[in-house]
């Protein structure tokens, strides 16, 4: 049987529903790295003038119904990559309150697929040599990028930025290094000023886009130890014009002083993650961990983009592999990595409201998933999630599927401390006190002694004096996160 | 159509799995993946206590009540007196508990010397904590130290982590 030829709806990678407006955006997006002016590869300046012909015709309704009539009807071609969503709940119940349902997602490659070869990358290490990180801390991180200068392969690009209150380069993105000079330039890494985050992300950003490509796993890696002060909006904003570019971006603290909210921020706007580096002494673990499952990736994101429907909202999305964490909530959801070995999979909270109960079935989430895979140029079609419940008077009995009690159970207690954490923020000292010694029961009774201590310590805190220690806050914070991790990886072997 | 938590009684969205003030899971979990959660027990006997209250442990003949200790099921009647301090006996210190919950891993759940009285006054039975480090707890709620608290059949306390479960002779 011949090879299907692509449609226009698949080189532009959108749905045969596709709006004008996706149209559009898939289109701006495709051209962005292909255009003639931009690409790199061989081939891709075809691509882009099938691109080019694809949106001619699918921008202009008439050319397009015209066009579409051509088209055999629409099959569900077999993706690359395949995806089980399970419910709570088999069905929605008739009431007058709102309700919750949750929806556990799995994305994985498809077992053919997944033999693709681990892709070159194109990194940037984003590295805080302020005066705090002086000593210890500035010496590991030297040795640590030195280490992994000499496990890169010849096909990747690492470059550095060193920031403090200004960002220089100290090694630029390219594929032409002088491995042992460069070597020499990170040991003359000095301690000086302070901590000015969007200076070392906007330096290291710039390199990456130098060798942007598609067929790259483009990330940035910030290693920091301190707070920045009134440039947080700036770099969100950074963060998501980044990621718009298909730009990853991971952030690591190293001890207490640093905002672990504001880098969880960052990170989960471009489906990164975030990780709390205790002792100077794991930093190079943790750092080389990361270039692990950087080599490891199958598609540096998968984007959810959907249509908020009536009387439902999306209350809460946690991603509990690879690397758990949360997830920022917009109309286009980066939902995370998914490696060779480690599928995507995400939690999602929906809260639905008595209004939408009046009729017969409620659409949870009706969208796409958008992954965007390293090694194929072109986009891969998206794939439709409608996920629909149909509205009962009486609640059903069947329990809820075990992943979703499972990786529940965890996350209950992670979502315990944000909200002891939010509550001591709002004064609230009493509920949070009480809600970190729920939280200890708990670890307590999972064996996970030396975490429950810190949770008890720090809610004895929250009631003598209102506070809760930067430290305790971050060891109980991604204590409970690794918890949920530790949780997931069992559950695959 | 709000669950109420069976471990802190506090309310929570229908549809919620696990409360949201406790974390302790909502739902009865005969066949469900409960390893993590200590409360789970608690859970199953309350739930059992609920749905087959018949399926109990019998209590014993002569006892006024007993006590069921739900981690390692074992049956402790009590005959004869009116009042008992509970607790666990340590070496070389001269404290001695009515009811002895050594062998029932009384230290490593927490349970303090002398941790709490069980009384009967007339028809009522009232539990009173000690003033203990870890407290006690009476269907997972923290009862105030040196207040007696009625208690009623089927009810669960928790010294420490240790969970009793009171069986009433009516």
């Amino acid at each position: 049987m011949p090879q299907q030829q692509e449609n226009y709806y698949d080189i532009l990678g959108v749905l045969r529903d596709a709006s004008q407006e996706d149209i559009k955006r898939a289109y701006i997006q495709s051209a962005q790295h292909l255009h003639p002016d931009k690409n790199t590869v061989a081939g891709e300046t075809e691509l882009f003038l099938e691109v080019q012909q694809a949106y001619e015709v699918l921008s202009n309704p008439k050319r397009r119904a015209k066009y579409d009539a051509t088209l055999p009807k629409e099959v569900d071609a077999p993706s690359i990559i395949q995806h089980e969503a399970l419910v709570s709940r088999p069905t929605l119940v008739r009431l007058r309150e709102a309700q919750v349902i949750y929806l556990h997602l799995e994305i994985a490659p498809r077992a053919q697929s997944a033999q693709i070869p681990a892709p070159p990358l194109n990194v940037c290490l984003v590295l805080d040599h302020s005066t705090s990180m002086k000593g210890d801390k500035l010496d590991v991180v030297k040795s640590a990028t030195i280490q992994i200068m000499k496990s890169l392969r010849a096909q990747d690009i690492l470059s550095v930025v060193a920031f403090s209150d200004k960002a220089e380069i100290v090694i630029p993105s390219t594929l032409h290094l002088d491995r042992n000079k460069m070597e020499t330039l990170i040991h003359l890494l000095q301690p000086f000023g302070a901590t000015e985050i969007y200076h070392g992300l906007e330096t290291g950003i710039a390199e990456i886009r130098k060798n942007t490509g598609p067929s790259r796993v483009n990330h940035l890696i910030l290693l920091t130890d301190g707070h920045t002060y009134g440039d947080e909006l700036a770099s969100l904003q950074l963060a998501e014009s980044a990621a718009a570019q298909g730009i990853g971006m991971s952030c690591m603290g190293i001890g207490n002083d640093w905002n672990d909210i504001f880098l969880d921020a960052i990170a989960s706007r471009t489906g990164g993650n975030c990780a709390y580096i205790a002792k100077p002494k794991d930093i190079q673990r943790l750092l080389l961990d990361k270039f692990k499952s950087l080599v490891n990736i199958f598609a540096d994101d998968v984007i959810l983009d959907f249509k908020p429907q009536p009387g439902v909202r999306v209350n809460y999305v946690f991603r509990l592999t690879p690397d758990g964490g949360p997830v920022t909530i917009e109309d286009s959801i980066h939902l995370g990595p998914i490696l060779q070995d480690t599928p995507l999979t995400v939690l999602f909270e929906f809260l639905v409201e008595p209004s939408a109960v009046q009729n017969e079935s409620v659409t949870l989430l009706d969208g796409s998933l958008r992954p965007s895979i390293t090694a194929r140029p072109n986009p891969i079609p998206p794939i439709r999630l409608r996920i629909t419940r149909d509205v009962k008077a009486d609640a059903a009995s069947e329990p809820p599927p075990g992943k979703i009690l499972s990786s529940l159970s965890r996350l209950t207690l992670y979502r315990m401390q944000e909200r002891a954490r939010v509550e001591s923020q709002q004064g609230n000292y009493d509920a949070a006190a009480k809600h970190l010694q729920n939280l200890a029961t708990h670890l307590l009774s999972q064996g996970e002694r030396h975490l429950a201590s810190t949770v008890l310590f720090e809610a004895e805190n929250i009631k003598k004096i209102h506070t809760l220690s930067e430290e305790g806050s971050k060891q109980i914070k991604y204590g409970t996160r690794a918890l949920l991790m530790a949780g997931s990886k069992e559950k695959v072997k | 159509m709000t669950i109420a938590c069976p471990n802190c009684k506090s309310k929570n969205v229908p549809g919620t799995i696990f409360c949201s003030e406790c974390g302790a899971q909502l739902l009865q979990s005969d066949t469900l993946v409960t390893q993590n959660i200590s409360t789970a027990q608690v859970h199953e006997a309350l739930a059992s206590r609920q749905n087959h209250p018949q399926v109990s442990p019998p209590v014993e003949a002569t006892a006024w009540a007993s006590l069921h200790l739900i981690d390692t099921g074992q049956m402790l009647p009590l005959t004869d007196r009116n009042e008992f301090t509970l607790g666990r006996i340590s070496e070389g210190q001269p404290i001695m508990p009515d009811i002895d919950l050594s062998a029932y891993q009384a230290y490593a759940g927490g349970v303090s010397r002398l941790h709490a009285v069980l009384k009967r006054v007339g028809t009522r039975i009232v539990i009173m904590d000690l003033g203990t480090a870890n407290g006690t707890y009476l269907n997972g709620k923290r009862l105030n130290p040196n207040v007696e608290q009625n208690i009623n059949h089927g009810d669960i306390i928790s010294l420490g982590k240790l969970k009793i479960q009171i069986l009433l002779k009516n």
